[in-house]
């Protein structure tokens, strides 16, 4: 490319290909840093870890989301006008070279081409000869496509791939595709998260990052949850039996797995983790004549006004000595709270200020909420189509050459001269080979060695 | 089966690099074809051991430390055999072949019980994506032995020691060239690798990129490899330079493919499975 010296040198520096090369080295070092720093955790957790001088860096330059930090995202936007710009400035070089007549070459020429061969025909072609030529360029060549009649001979053009040329362009336009892809998936897309048991229905999400409902615009309903384990314990396979509601109606009925999700209304329901919720029933009964079971979740205060006790279930355990065990958290008014552990079928009395508590623990269940993504992401596809021309676009920079072969049949000093030669803007080896092999069939037809 | 298989995959890959390594001492024209012989065949077991894990196992042998390494070392192979099946680069076998042959005997220390494949990995997605990760990885290792070349050939040329090394490795701009071939398929390859891994976390987490450390990391290989063929192919750059940068190229590659899972923390776990 040719460097002009009245340009801007803003315009200079900005359409350089110093500066994209700097800048993906910029990228690259800088995007270290966040694999190195766990990425979005509670501020508190970078404060207890890294101590408070590298937490006020931390929090200064957003290390702890710093692909979404504003410097990360300007040196992308800055690469993005790089690229923009390096196009906008290369495209005139490339129209030029598209838009090149390449019959409107001086034979004599031919001769300086890269790939070349010449004969003189001392005993002279006839028509048929010529023909027969020109039959055998083509086929070689992979057919003529211009021909042009000068004073003293004609040339013959096997031009192919010229459009190659643009490949560059639909790379390069391919990462900005992706990167409007991406960025309307965050402005008209959302993540949510859901947590549904076994029979639970809702028609929202709640947004991870904000703990905001997002509202669905139907209802999702969780018909079952399963696990299933291979032999040595390990998970086979999560499985939810989801229903769509939409306007009261029954719309959609599916089972969704990992790597298997379902999609309704452009909204794509994933399966994401699980939690196991332990259901427990406990019998209490005071010694001031109160007596009753409950069936509480874990985490749950209940308030028992009548006894004058509040308690909840703080932690529950499937197996401790061969029995299910809960501990329960249990408050009075009088004096502080406890927590004990209860075994199941064993009966324990504890005292609280003047009155005894008999705490039973009937039974206890394990049940399964679901936990599913939600994902909203109307740039996805923009995104894949991005994908998709990169891949083709590096297929077409790399590997489609443009290659022109000319085959001059003409005359010089009196006599007949036969010239084939050509040029290739990548590949050279394959087309070194192409080449030799035109030499050799030409040679056969022309009758004679070079 | 496919141990046994394996270990005797393993056994002609050392007798392959031995008959490499005497070529280049002796120069034997008889020894490299001899070598090259026993690599095809070393191939061809290595291949049956891989198809018999897989029917053993009933899912690609994709999965774990031993079968990455071993299939890495694998393409590797099947690399350097396509490659000098069209292009004969001498020396490049004596390079190619122990490091192959090192990843094999790594991969032969880990653990090598079939486990049981995991619900995020059970996807069409773990053999299209893993298999091209290992292609790019193969051919970009041969770009990195090319560069590798140029730089001990270069330092003969420039010490005017035009001795046993120089006549044993290709010349500067076969090198160069090939180098830069390598280069054109793997950067391609790697592209495509982030690509379908991108699908892939898309169906299976519902992102289809969300900065995890093994994302990340395989965007700055893909940055390091960007800049190194706008260094060759836009500005021209030749030689020593986009040598010393091929090899960091590679190194970062290497992390991104091994050290990512060993050292970062909370790394690509394979699973965002919160238990």
């Amino acid at each position: 490319m040719k460097k002009s010296s009245n340009e801007n040198p803003l315009w200079r520096f900005i359409t350089s290909i110093k500066l994209a090369v700097f800048l993906l080295i910029t990228l690259a070092i800088t995007s270290i840093v966040g694999t190195l720093i766990p990425q979005g955790e509670s501020l508190q957790s970078y404060l207890e870890h890294y101590g408070p001088t590298l937490f006020k860096i931390i929090r200064a330059l957003h290390l702890n989301d710093m692909y979404h930090s504003w410097w990360y995202v300007s040196i992308l936007g800055f690469f993005t006008l790089n690229l923009i710009c390096c196009s906008i400035k290369r495209l005139p070089f490339t129209l030029a070279l598209y838009r090149k007549d390449n019959l409107n070459i001086d034979p004599d020429k031919l001769f300086r081409m890269p790939f070349k061969a010449r004969w003189e025909i001392s005993s002279g072609l006839d028509d048929a000869k010529k023909e027969a030529i020109v039959k055998a360029f083509s086929k070689n060549a992979g057919g003529i496509t211009g021909k042009r009649s000068l004073s003293d001979g004609t040339l013959y053009l096997s031009e192919k791939g010229k459009w190659s040329h643009w490949g560059l362009y639909g790379l390069h336009a391919s990462i900005i595709i992706i990167l409007i892809g991406a960025i309307i998936g965050i402005f008209y897309g959302f993540k949510g998260q859901v947590m549904l048991m076994e029979g639970g229905i809702t028609n929202q999400a709640i947004d991870p990052q904000t703990g905001k409902p997002i509202p669905l615009g139907f209802s999702l309903k969780c018909n079952s949850f399963n696990i299933s384990f291979y032999d040595n314990g390990a998970p086979k396979e999560y499985r939810s039996d989801l229903t769509v509601i939409d306007q009261g109606k029954e719309v959609l009925h599916k089972a969704i797995r990992v790597n298997s999700p379902m999609s309704y209304k452009g909204i794509t329901i994933y399966q994401a983790y699980y939690q196991a919720v332990p259901r427990v029933t406990l019998k209490i009964t005071t010694s001031n004549g109160h007596q009753k079971t409950f069936s509480l979740p874990t985490f749950k205060k209940i308030n028992w006004p009548e006894a004058a006790l509040s308690f909840g279930v703080l932690q529950y355990l499937p197996n401790v000595h061969g029995v299910p065990a809960a501990r329960v958290w249990i408050d009075n008014g009088a004096g502080p709270a406890q927590a004990i552990w209860i075994l199941k079928n064993r009966a324990r009395e504890i005292k609280m200020g003047p009155n005894f508590y008999k705490f039973l623990l009937i039974d206890a269940q394990e049940r399964y909420m679901t936990g599913l993504q939600i994902k909203k992401d109307p740039g996805v596809w923009v995104v894949w189509l991005g994908c998709t021309s990169l891949i083709i676009g590096f297929i077409i920079v790399f590997w489609v050459p443009h290659r022109k072969m000319w085959l001059w049949i003409g005359k010089n000093d009196g006599k007949d001269i036969v010239v084939v030669s050509g040029q290739s803007s990548k590949n050279r080896i394959q087309f070194e080979k192409d080449f030799r092999r035109i030499k050799q069939v030409l040679e056969q037809h022309v009758g004679e060695r070079l | 089966m496919h141990k046994f298989l394996f270990q005797l995959a393993v056994f002609t890959y050392l007798l392959a690099t031995a008959g490499f390594l005497v070529h280049i001492i002796t120069l034997k024209k008889g020894v490299e074809k001899t070598a090259t012989a026993f690599l095809a065949a070393g191939f061809c077991l290595h291949t049956a051991s891989v198809v018999m894990r897989w029917i053993a196992a009933g899912h690609p042998p994709m999965v774990n430390l031993h079968e990455s390494l071993s299939l890495f070392s694998w393409a590797t192979v099947a690399a350097y055999l396509a490659f000098q099946w069209r292009l004969r680069v001498k020396a490049l076998g004596a390079f190619v072949t122990p490091i192959a042959t090192v990843i094999m005997a790594a991969s032969s220390m880990q653990q090598k019980d079939i486990l049981p494949l995991t619900p995020a990995l059970k996807s069409i997605w773990l053999p299209i994506h893993a298999s091209i990760c290992l292609m790019a990885d193969a051919v970009l290792l041969m770009a990195f032995c090319l560069a590798g070349m140029y730089l001990m050939q270069e330092r003969q040329i420039k010490g005017k020691k035009l001795g046993a090394v120089f006549k044993r490795l290709p010349s500067l701009q076969t090198l160069d060239a090939m180098s830069g071939l390598c280069l054109k398929i793997g950067f391609p390859l790697l592209t495509l690798g982030i690509v379908t891994g991108s699908i892939w976390a898309e169906q299976a987490w519902g992102s289809y990129w969300s900065w995890d450390p093994k994302e990340t990391w395989s965007l700055i290989t893909w940055f390091v490899y960007a800049a190194l063929l706008h260094q060759r192919l836009a500005v021209g750059w030749q030689g020593r330079r986009t040598a010393i940068m091929t090899i960091i190229g590679f190194i970062v590659l290497i992390f991104t493919f091994l050290g990512v899972s060993l050292l970062l923390p909370g790394a690509h776990t394979y699973s965002t499975w919160h238990e």
